[in-house]
């Protein structure tokens, strides 16, 4: 049998539609309601949705042989599995942003504060541009941060731009370019190889 | 039944050891400091747990047993039965981790590469009790010609995650993206052990460039969510190469059963 954990959410709406396009259907999915595990007993695959953060966790542990994750939570998180293929859906950016006329570098006398969702990434970001940084890590509504004055900077996502605009604030940097990725368990991906090339083959063929 | 499955383990992979010709080495747990320090290139993660002895000598508790072996001799054949200290990936605590391994110390022949690879393949055998086992086997000398630069750490980390789309965006050379793609069905070194089953050629099994730098392996179980044995082929200079493998006991000791 073979496990998905797929992402709750837009996204991972997005990656439904891939895996059915590839004919990987399952009963129930796209009903609302509180059910998380869903099976195909023909096709021998069971997915389930989880949260986006959890995705790599499910699937390093072998509790998903695959499952979909975007490259921010990827890059985020570092978890020890395969990325076998962009998916291609969900692009976006991992972006620096700030007030209107600031740099990522900022006021050089002192320590630059940024706000983000993604410590590791900011961190990482700014440790090879040799910035001392202050990270504060939020949950969501970050454009409010440098508005407020909690923060100068900050590293988050940026899809089309708008909500950064509409409170006056612009990108100022790209860290990497993102979309949602297929991995597998190392350890799976060994044993269940056959089935695991076949959803990708499919994957691919879609448009 | 009295031994718990990772002590049975340990007890059957020593015996078959010692039937190899391989002598128990018994180390001490802690040692100076000063000597891993000066060696964490060579450490999987740069983590030491440290304490202060009595005559106020900082002493750290052994993360890795291959060093501390190699101090100590320079040549001959060697298994151990030790627990290490480190700081696994993605974790923020130290861990005490069983392991059980050997190393065969000294100018390597190719015959002898070969040895190592299948007693990694019979103690594979030994814990899998009858379940699929797969040894990955790679050539780290070959990588470390093909990596390098600013990006080489990024290079490595998409090859070891069979990330065909990060090499290509990184600019890696094609050979590399190659190797990564559609690996060779044989390496010259492995001889016979080409036509096993059990052995793959997958240079995803590459992921350090600083430790090894001949052959690498990885051993899995089918079941066991992650690596359960690793080894590889070193050369720190004269007085220090050689080639080794460890049997990570808590992966097995922690099965909690397929979930098929």
């Amino acid at each position: 049998m073979i496990n998905i954990a797929l992402p709750k959410g837009r996204l991972g709406e997005k990656v439904y539609g891939l895996f059915e396009k590839a004919g990987y259907e399952f009963e129930g999915v796209r009903e609302a309601g509180r059910r998380l595990v869903f099976m195909n007993e023909e096709l021998d695959m069971r997915c389930f949705w989880v949260k986006p953060f959890d995705v790599p966790v499910y699937v390093e542990r072998g509790v998903a042989d695959i499952g979909a994750a975007g490259k921010d939570i990827l890059m985020e998180k570092n978890p020890d599995v395969y990325e076998l293929l962009d998916l291609n859906v969900g692009k976006c950016r991992m972006s620096v942003a700030g007030l209107e006329y600031g740099d990522r570098y900022g006021n050089g006398n002192r320590t630059l504060r940024v706000a983000t969702e993604f410590p590791n990434i900011a961190r990482d970001y700014y440790s090879k541009l040799g910035r001392e940084i202050d990270i504060i890590t939020l949950r969501g509504s970050l454009e409010l941060a440098p508005v407020l004055g909690l923060s100068d900077v900050i590293v988050d996502i940026v899809e089309t731009g708008r909500t950064l605009r509409e409170n006056n604030l612009m990108v100022i940097d790209t860290i990497a370019e993102l979309s949602a990725r297929l991995i597998a368990n190392k350890s799976a991906f060994k044993f269940k190889s056959e089935k695991i090339n076949e959803i990708i083959r499919r994957l691919r063929l879609i448009d | 039944m009295l031994l718990t499955q990772e002590e049975n383990a340990a007890l059957n992979l020593r015996a078959m050891y010692q039937d190899f010709g391989y002598k128990f080495f018994r180390m001490r747990r802690f040692e100076e400091y000063d000597f891993y320090a000066g060696k964490k290139d060579f450490l999987s993660s740069g983590h030491i747990l440290t304490f202060t002895d009595l005559n106020g000598k900082l002493m750290a508790l052994r993360p890795d047993v291959t060093l501390s072996i190699l101090k100590n001799v320079s040549h001959g054949k060697y298994y151990y039965d030790e627990k290490v200290y480190r700081v696994p990936m993605n974790s923020d605590s130290f861990r005490e981790i069983p392991q059980v391994g050997i190393e065969n110390i000294g100018q390597l022949e190719a015959d002898d590469v070969r040895e190592v690879l299948s007693l990694a393949i019979v103690s594979l055998e030994t814990i899998a009790e009858g379940r699929d086992f797969v040894l990955d086997v790679a050539d780290a000398g070959i990588v470390a010609g093909l990596v390098g630069g600013e990006r080489g750490s990024e290079i490595l980390a998409c090859l070891g995650g069979k990330n065909v789309h990060g090499l290509r965006e990184l600019h890696a050379p094609d050979e590399l993206i190659a190797l990564a793609e559609n690996p060779p069905d044989e390496l010259e070194i492995l001889g016979n052990l080409n036509y096993r089953p059990e052995i793959h050629i997958d240079f995803s099994a590459v992921t350090n460039l600083r430790y090894y730098n001949g052959i690498v392996f990885k051993g899995y179980i089918e079941g066991f969510h992650e690596a359960v044995l690793s080894g590889g082929q070193y050369d720190m200079g004269i007085g220090s190469r050689g080639m080794g493998f460890a049997v990570y006991l808590d992966v097995i000791g922690n099965w909690r059963g397929g979930n098929d």
